[in-house]
């Protein structure tokens, strides 16, 4: 079976002021379709970047990003949107939900954008909510709403298109340790049902925990694999 | 994503920050004011002088006169061209002219029962009388089968004087005023000699009272041109022969009561006209722009053409002067408003560039972002536009009610008042059209800015 991502020897490099800073130094990596990967490492290492540029948000300095067999690198900064909207959701520390726009159009935002009609998008817009344990919050604002609900209402939006991929950047970041439970067992059970596919980014070792593959990234290259229990079942040494 | 979307994010967004929406929609709402109301006052100004000079003739008539034109020396140009039949069948084929009557006008002493005065008649094509811009204030217009009717202006029946009341009141000043539309369904007898002596009275029926606004068509009646016709040749009698003026003549014979004599005016017009020939004929024409061509070309053509449109055009050019100024005043308010629409703008990127960038991320296209932001600005644009004109429409009323008497100072009455600022439609759509685009051209540099924010910049500064 094809892998539904594949990064081959990906380079990506910064230019800050005069300096030229390698964010990723070649790196490697297939996902299989269904399963769930933490990137572990520490603040540098590489690991959000790698993040962005299998979403699509960066462009890379050199390599091929294959999602769903398609070189992603081609594709256009325009249609990236579209590509975006159909194929992922996303999940952020800080939430990232739209101030103005209460819990249920928050969840519904990437249909709204899609174009699908109010009333079927409501309908499932409260679904999603009610899976979620928010049926009392939909037409609340971010701002009435717990950091557990905020996150909540964001993995709604973030699974409410059905993406095959769902990208999470540090999700229980801003959470206490009861409410990163509940998030992380939600998230996990959600897509086990219908089989996405999920990429974190953590430094968090519980979270990571949750995976069932876990890749520590230093200095912009993947040092090591775990299995689910801690088995290293690769390490690379350059 | 659907337009409808697109307008209720963009109104939620601006009602988010209501304070700085309202200050950008007082920025527009001043400039539209401010250019309507200029623009009105330029549009009242223009429209009652055109209505002054309505008052005194028609803007879509023109009048073609026997006789020759002459150039600014006073050397004639070309030669006259006789008013006749062909003259009329070349006339009606210039384009832009609905109605042509040929005209002769002929005046005398006439009885209306006990009351005696003086008629002046202008024969005009009958069946033609209703396209010429007379208004009728009883009765009817002449008709194609009309013989010995006639209409009467409405200033006619001042004329007329009852013979022993006449004798009576000689010492007072004020006579009792005779109302016209006594005249109705009236006979009015009008007595004629001519040169041989011989005296013919020819009896008129009034089928009609011409309203008072036409003012230029108060003091005359008009009767079919056959019957004036038959009278005027009755008149001139033998004149024709001795090579008279029949126009001159005719009218000697019917004030004098007398006989035709020879002009000695006549002979020295080497290209004399037939005796034949039209007076005058009248053109109408479909609008004030044909009655400018048509003047023009039968100017031409070598006739004698006047209307008062061609005093017109002297009068638009200075108020379409005054229009692009005061217009250009308004406008540079518009324009300071449309700065403020820009930064409004920007500044809301600034605020919002985090929120730009998450619905990018999830799956907002350019085209989206950039209705969006186009739509905000747009809307800033279509509600300063909309209580702008709220606020002109009032003005105006304001600028109406406490100007009319400066304006209307000395007008008739009966007469529909001058208002100094006036606002038509298509002002009003202009208005609200103009403003929106204000906006929307406003929006496009913010709009692009946010199209350019790069997504993950947007979303990192935490």
């Amino acid at each position: 079976m094809t892998p539904i991502i594949e990064v081959r020897s990906l380079i990506k490099k910064y230019r800050v002021g005069t300096e030229i800073i390698t964010a990723l130094d070649g790196v490697d990596l297939q996902i299989k379709k269904g399963e769930f990967i933490a990137i572990v490492g520490t603040s540098g290492s590489g690991k959000s970047t790698l993040l962005n540029m299998m979403s699509g948000l960066e462009r890379p300095t050199k390599g091929e990003i294959w999602i769903n067999n398609i070189l992603i690198n081609k594709v256009k900064e325009k249609d990236m949107a579209a590509f975006r909207r159909s194929y992922m959701g996303f999940v952020f520390q800080s939430f990232n939900l739209l101030a103005s726009l209460t819990a249920l159009e928050n969840a519904v935002l990437p249909l709204i954008l899609q174009g699908m009609r109010s009333k079927e998008r409501s309908k499932r817009g409260r679904e999603m909510l009610k899976i979620l344990g928010l049926e009392n919050r939909m037409s609340n604002k971010p701002s009435q709403m717990s950091g557990g609900q905020q996150q909540r209402v964001s993995i709604a939006r973030a699974l409410i298109n059905n993406p095959k991929i769902i990208f999470c950047d540090e999700p229980t970041g801003n959470l206490d340790t009861k409410t990163t439970k509940e998030i992380m067992e939600l998230l996990t059970t959600t897509i086990k049902e219908k089989g996405q596919t999920l990429v974190m980014v953590t430094h968090d070792r519980d979270v990571a925990g949750y995976a069932d593959r876990i890749i520590h990234m230093v200095d912009g290259i993947i040092t090591s694999e775990e299995n689910k229990g801690g088995v290293l079942v690769n390490e690379k040494v350059n | 994503m659907y337009k409808i979307d697109i307008f209720r994010m963009a109104y939620k967004n601006l009602w988010r920050r209501k304070v700085r929406t309202f200050l950008t929609v007082l920025g527009v709402l001043i400039g539209t004011t401010s250019i309507v109301v200029m623009l009105s006052l330029g549009i009242g100004l223009n429209e009652s002088s055109k209505r002054d000079m309505e008052r005194w003739g028609s803007l879509n008539q023109i009048d073609v006169m026997a006789g020759m034109n002459f150039d600014e020396q006073g050397n004639p140009i070309g030669q006259a061209n006789p008013l006749n039949d062909d003259a009329v069948n070349e006339i009606k084929a210039i384009p832009g002219v609905i109605a042509v009557s040929p005209g002769f006008n002929m005046g005398g002493r006439a009885l209306w029962g006990r009351k005696e005065g003086h008629l002046q008649l202008v024969g005009l094509e009958p069946a033609q009388m209703s396209q010429f811009e007379f208004e009728i204030a009883e009765g009817r217009f002449l008709e194609g089968d009309d013989r010995f009717n006639i209409v009467v202006g409405w200033e006619v029946g001042r004329n007329f004087r009852d013979r022993r009341e006449m004798d009576m009141m000689r010492q007072q000043q004020m006579q009792q005023e005779t109302s016209t539309l006594e005249m109705m369904n009236q006979r009015i007898s009008m007595e004629v000699n001519n040169r041989n002596g011989q005296k013919k009275i020819y009896n008129f029926t009034v089928v009609g009272v011409l309203s008072e606004k036409n003012m230029n068509k108060a003091w005359q009646a008009y009767a079919p041109i056959g019957e004036i016709k038959r009278i005027r040749d009755y008149v001139m009698g033998g004149a024709r022969n001795t090579g008279g003026d029949p126009r001159m003549a005719m009218e000697m014979a019917i004030k004098g009561g007398g006989r035709v004599t020879t002009s000695a005016r006549s002979s020295r017009e080497p290209q004399g006209p037939s005796p034949d020939d039209y007076e005058f004929i009248w053109v109408r024409t479909e609008n004030v722009d044909a009655t400018k061509q048509v003047s023009k070309a039968l100017k031409e053509k070598g006739y004698q053409a006047y209307s008062m449109a061609d005093n017109l055009e002297g009068i638009e050019k200075t108020s379409k002067t005054i229009q692009a100024i005061l217009g250009g005043i308004g406008s540079i308010t518009l324009l300071v408003a449309a700065l403020g629409i820009i930064n409004t703008m920007i500044m809301s990127i600034y605020e919002r560039t985090r929120e730009i960038g998450i619905m990018k991320v999830i799956g907002a296209s350019f085209f989206d972002v950039r209705m969006l932001f186009l739509t905000e600005a747009g809307l800033i644009g279509l509600m300063g536009g909309i209580f702008g004109l709220g606020l002109s429409y009032g003005a105006s009323s304001v600028i109406n009610h406490f100007g009319s008497g400066f304006i209307n100072r000395g007008m008739p009455p009966g007469e529909v008042a001058n208002s100094l600022s006036v606002i038509p439609l298509w002002l009003t759509l202009f208005a609200l059209g103009f403003s929106i685009l204000i906006g929307v051209v406003a929006g496009l540099y913010p709009a692009d800015r946010a199209v350019r924010l790069s997504p993950i910049s947007a979303i990192r500064n935490e």
